[in-house]
C-alpha cells in the first residue's frame, strides 16, 4: 500500500479544475474579507525531520500522518514530550481506545478521549476543534479497522479542515494508510520495527525514527504534493 | 437614621418572580399545607375585581373566573428574603430580618446628602429582581417603617412630628381593646394622642397606652437583632405541573441566572459553583454540581454549562420543580507569565469537556491518573485542570524503554505453541503464525494480601512476518495485550512500503 506517481502528479483536467478553485476562493477572500483564514504559525515537534521540512506541524491545518501503528504510537509520545516542554495543552481522540500512557510528567497536559469507533472519534474532534483551547488535537484513528475508516465521507475531512483554518491548533489525523485528501501535509515513516528495539532508550528511537514529509504545493492543487519537500535522512 | 424595606404582598411576589406572564392576571395565593387559611394574598387586579383574602378558593373563583390560584412555595420565598437582605446589607452592615419581607438597616454613620436618591437606588436594584418595594427612612426603627407603609415608592421623614400628625391611629396596630376606647374617646390620630399628658394617660389605661404613645410621638427607640446576609444564592420554582421536556427548566435556569448575576454583581462576587436540583415525580431528586473553571458572573457562559448538561440528561421520572444555587467566590485576578500558554477561555473548554462526556460518556474524556497498582492497565481518565497547572517546568520522563504500547481493550484470547518454556507460535482471530523473536518473561503479581489476588506473565514477541506484539499469560489462558508494531494493513514483510525508502534500522 502506497502512494503511487500517478497520486502525486495528477491529470491536466484536475489542475484546471483546481485553479477554477482557487480563483473563486481568491474572489470569496477579496469579498468577503471578514472569512480568510487566519495564518497559524507552527507548532514545533522536536523530530527533526518535521522540523527541517516544515518548521515543525502547521497549526490551522490538518496533517496527515500515515505510518505504521508503532510509529504512530511513537510519534503521540514525541508530541507529549513537546507539549511538556512547551507548556501547552494538547488532545488525544482514540477512536480504538488503545492507548497506553507510561510516562506520567506529560499526561496532565494531555485531555484523553476515548471513543466506540471512528465516527464519534470525528465527532469529538470538531467539538474540540470548535472549541479552540488546546494547541495540538491527535486524531488517533490508526488501530481502528480498515474497513470502518472508509466509511468516513470525504467531506468530513474537508469540514475538519475548514474549522481547523479557524483555530490556532495544529491537527494530526493518525492513519494507517493516506486517506485525508484534505490534509495539507502529509507525513509517513519508514518501515516497521524489530524486537530489538524494545531494549533501547525510547528517546533514542525518537530520535533515529525517519519521518517522510509531503506538503502540498498550493493552496488551489487538491491532489498534487510537493514530492521535493520530503526530508527523509536516507 | 434608619432605613426600612417592605416588600408588599410578599409570599404573592415571590411566588410572582419567574411568572412574568401573570403579571397583569388576576392572582391569589393560597397554602396547601393549611386549605382552611383560603386565600392568603392577592394581586391587585384580582382586589378589582373584588376577590379578598381570607375567602375560600370556590368563593374567589366565584367572584373572579379568571383568578389564578397559585399555591405558596417557601423555596421561592427564601430566594426572595435573600434577595431583599443582600440589597440591605449593600446599604449597612447593621441589618435586621424584621418580618417576612420586611428589613430594617442601620445607616447611622453613612453619609448621604440625598436620602431619596439613596431609596430610590435600593428600589430600584429590587425591581431588577422582580420585586416590588417601598422604603422609608425615618430617625428610628419605628418611624421608618410607618415612612415604608406609605411610601411611594421612597419616603423620607425628615420632620417626625409633621408626618405623624395625620396618621390614623390604627397605623401603630394598638391592641383592639385599647384601639376601640381611644376611638370612644375622640381620639382617632396620632396627633390627638400626643396631645395627651403621658402620665394621666398610663394612670388612666396602663403602660401599654405609654408605648403607644411613644410610638406615636416617635419617640420609640429598640434595638436591631442584627442578622448576617447569609452568602447562598440560590433560586427555586415550583412547577404547577410534572415537566417532561428541557425546554420549561431552561427557560427558567435563564431566568435563574439573570436574577442570581445581579446578586452577585450587588456582592461584587462571581459564581464558582452551581448545583443544579430537580426534585422527581418519585419523590427522589436529581443533583448535580458544576464547577466553573473560571469563575464569572457572565449569564451566557453559565447558561451555557448548564444547557450543555440538559441537553444530554435523560432521567427516569418527571421533574416537579427546579432549584439552583450559586456558590459565591472572588473573581480571579491572573497575571499570566510571558512564556506560559493558558487555556484561552477556561469555561468554554469546560462546556467542550461537557458536549465531549455527553457524546463518548463522563468515563471516557480527561487526563490520564495511574491508580496506586502495577497491575497491567490500571488508569483511569478524571476532570482536566488545566487551568490550575503552574507554569513551573518539570523535568520530562526520559526513562522510558522501548516501543509504546497499543493496548487492546479488551485484549485478544489466542493459543500459543510453547516450546522450552517459550512461545513460538501464535494463533488469535486477528494474529497467526510463527514468532521469531521473544524477550521476556516479565513476571508480575500483586493483590495476594487480598480477595483481589492477580498474577501475570508478560512476554514481547516478533513474529515471523512482521509485527510486534505483547502476549500475556495468565493462569492457564494466553492473549495478545497490545501490539508495538503491526504490519500496514494488507502489506506483508518485504512488500512496497507506504514510501519506499529504507528501514529505520532499528
Amino acid at each position: 500500500m502506497g502512494i503511487s506517481e500517478d497520486t502525486l502528479h495528477p491529470p491536466a483536467y484536475i489542475c484546471e479544475h483546481a485553479e477554477r478553485v482557487a480563483q473563486l476562493r481568491g474572489l470569496l477572500a477579496e469579498k468577503f474579507p471578514a472569512i480568510q483564514p487566519k495564518p497559524g504559525g507552527i507548532f514545533r515537534t522536536g523530530l527533526a525531520d518535521v522540523d527541517t521540512a516544515e518548521g515543525g506541524l502547521r497549526r490551522a491545518a490538518l496533517t496527515e500522518l500515515s505510518t505504521a501503528s508503532g510509529a504512530g504510537a511513537l510519534f503521540i509520545h514525541a508530541m507529549l514530550d513537546t507539549v511538556h516542554r512547551e507548556r501547552c495543552f494538547a488532545a488525544l481522540v482514540d477512536a480504538a481506545r488503545s492507548f497506553e500512557p507510561d510516562c506520567t510528567a506529560a499526561l496532565a497536559r494531555l485531555l484523553v478521549v476515548f471513543c466506540a469507533d471512528a465516527v464519534q472519534a470525528v465527532k469529538a474532534t470538531d467539538l474540540l476543534l470548535r472549541d479552540g483551547n488546546v494547541s495540538l488535537i491527535m486524531l488517533d484513528l490508526q488501530a481502528v479497522p480498515l474497513r470502518q475508516l472508509q466509511r468516513i465521507p470525504a467531506n468530513t475531512w474537508h469540514r475538519l479542515q475548514r474549522l481547523a483554518e479557524q483555530t490556532t491548533a495544529a491537527v494530526v489525523a493518525l492513519t494507517p494508510q493516506p486517506m485525508v485528501e484534505a490534509a495539507q501535509v502529509r507525513i509517513t515513516a519508514g518501515e516497521g520495527w524489530m524486537l530489538a528495539a524494545q531494549r533501547r532508550w525510547r528517546r533514542d528511537l525518537i530520535a533515529a525514527a525517519r519521518w517522510h514529509v509531503f506538503a502540498r504545493r498550493s493552496a488551489g492543487s487538491l491532489t498534487a504534493w510537493k514530492g521535493e519537500r520530503e526530508s527523509a535522512i536516507a | 437614621m434608619f432605613a426600612v424595606i417592605l416588600l408588599p404582598n410578599f409570599r404573592l411576589q415571590a411566588a410572582l418572580r419567574f411568572r412574568e406572564e401573570m403579571d397583569a392576571q388576576p392572582v391569589a395565593l393560597i397554602d396547601q399545607q393549611k386549605p382552611k387559611a383560603g386565600v392568603l394574598e392577592i394581586s391587585e387586579s384580582a382586589a378589582l375585581a373584588g376577590v379578598m383574602p381570607g375567602q375560600t378558593s370556590p368563593q374567589a373563583l366565584a367572584r373572579c373566573a379568571r383568578l389564578t390560584i397559585l399555591s405558596r412555595s417557601l423555596g421561592e420565598e427564601r430566594s426572595a428574603r435573600a434577595a431583599l437582605l443582600e440589597i440591605a446589607a449593600a446599604l449597612s452592615p447593621e441589618i435586621e430580618a424584621t418580618a417576612d419581607g420586611f428589613c430594617t438597616a442601620n445607616l447611622r454613620g453613612l453619609r448621604v446628602i440625598d436620602w431619596q436618591a439613596l431609596g430610590a437606588g435600593v428600589v430600584a436594584g429590587l425591581a431588577s429582581l422582580r420585586l416590588h418595594a417601598q422604603m422609608g427612612i425615618g430617625p428610628n426603627p419605628d418611624l421608618a417603617f410607618l415612612a415604608a407603609r406609605h411610601a411611594r415608592p421612597v419616603l423620607v421623614v425628615q420632620s417626625p412630628a409633621a408626618f405623624l400628625a395625620n396618621l390614623a391611629l390604627h397605623e401603630l396596630d394598638p391592641a383592639p381593646e385599647l384601639l376601640a376606647l381611644l376611638c370612644d374617646w375622640g381620639i382617632h390620630n396620632l396627633a390627638q394622642i400626643t396631645s395627651l399628658p403621658r402620665g394621666d394617660l398610663v394612670d388612666r389605661l396602663g403602660p401599654e397606652a405609654g408605648r403607644l404613645w411613644e410610638r406615636a410621638a416617635g419617640q420609640m427607640e429598640r434595638p436591631l437583632r442584627i442578622v448576617r446576609a447569609a452568602e447562598e444564592f440560590s433560586e427555586a420554582f415550583d412547577f404547577e405541573h410534572e415537566i417532561d421536556t428541557a425546554e420549561p427548566v431552561l427557560f427558567l435556569l435563564r431566568r435563574f441566572l439573570d436574577q442570581l448575576a445581579l446578586r452577585l454583581g450587588n456582592a461584587c462576587r462571581v459564581a464558582g459553583q452551581m448545583t443544579l436540583t430537580l426534585p422527581l415525580a418519585n419523590g427522589s431528586a436529581y443533583e448535580r454540581t458544576f464547577t466553573v473553571p473560571s469563575p464569572t458572573a457572565d449569564v451566557d457562559v453559565l447558561f451555557r454549562i448548564l444547557h450543555t448538561h440538559l441537553d444530554g440528561l435523560r432521567l427516569d421520572h418527571c421533574a416537579t420543580g427546579l432549584r439552583l444555587v450559586v456558590t459565591p467566590t472572588c473573581a480571579e485576578r491572573q497575571q499570566f507569565q510571558l512564556f506560559e500558554t493558558p487555556l484561552r477561555d477556561p469555561n468554554r473548554f469546560g462546556e467542550t469537556l461537557g458536549r465531549l462526556a455527553a457524546l463518548v460518556g463522563e468515563e471516557n474524556v480527561g487526563v490520564v491518573e495511574a491508580l496506586d497498582t502495577h497491575r497491567p492497565d490500571s488508569i483511569r481518565l478524571r476532570a482536566p485542570r488545566f487551568h490550575e497547572l503552574g507554569n513551573a517546568a518539570t523535568p520530562a520522563d526520559d526513562f522510558a524503554v522501548g516501543l509504546p504500547l497499543r493496548r487492546y481493550r479488551p485484549p485478544v484470547a489466542a493459543q500459543v505453541r510453547v516450546v522450552k518454556h517459550q512461545p513460538v507460535g501464535l494463533e488469535s482471530a486477528g494474529v497467526c503464525g510463527a514468532i521469531r523473536a521473544v524477550l521476556g518473561p516479565y513476571r508480575a503479581s500483586g493483590g495476594w494480601w487480598e480477595s483481589d489476588r492477580w498474577s501475570t506473565e508478560e512476554w514481547d514477541v516478533e513474529m515471523e512476518e512482521g509485527g510486534l506484539y505483547r502476549l500475556a499469560r495468565v493462569g492457564r489462558e494466553w492473549r495478545i495485550e497490545g501490539s508495538y508494531d503491526e504490519p500496514l494493513p494488507g502489506s506483508r514483510r518485504g512488500a512496497p512500503a507506504l514510501v519506499a525508502k529504507p528501514s529505520t534500522g532499528v
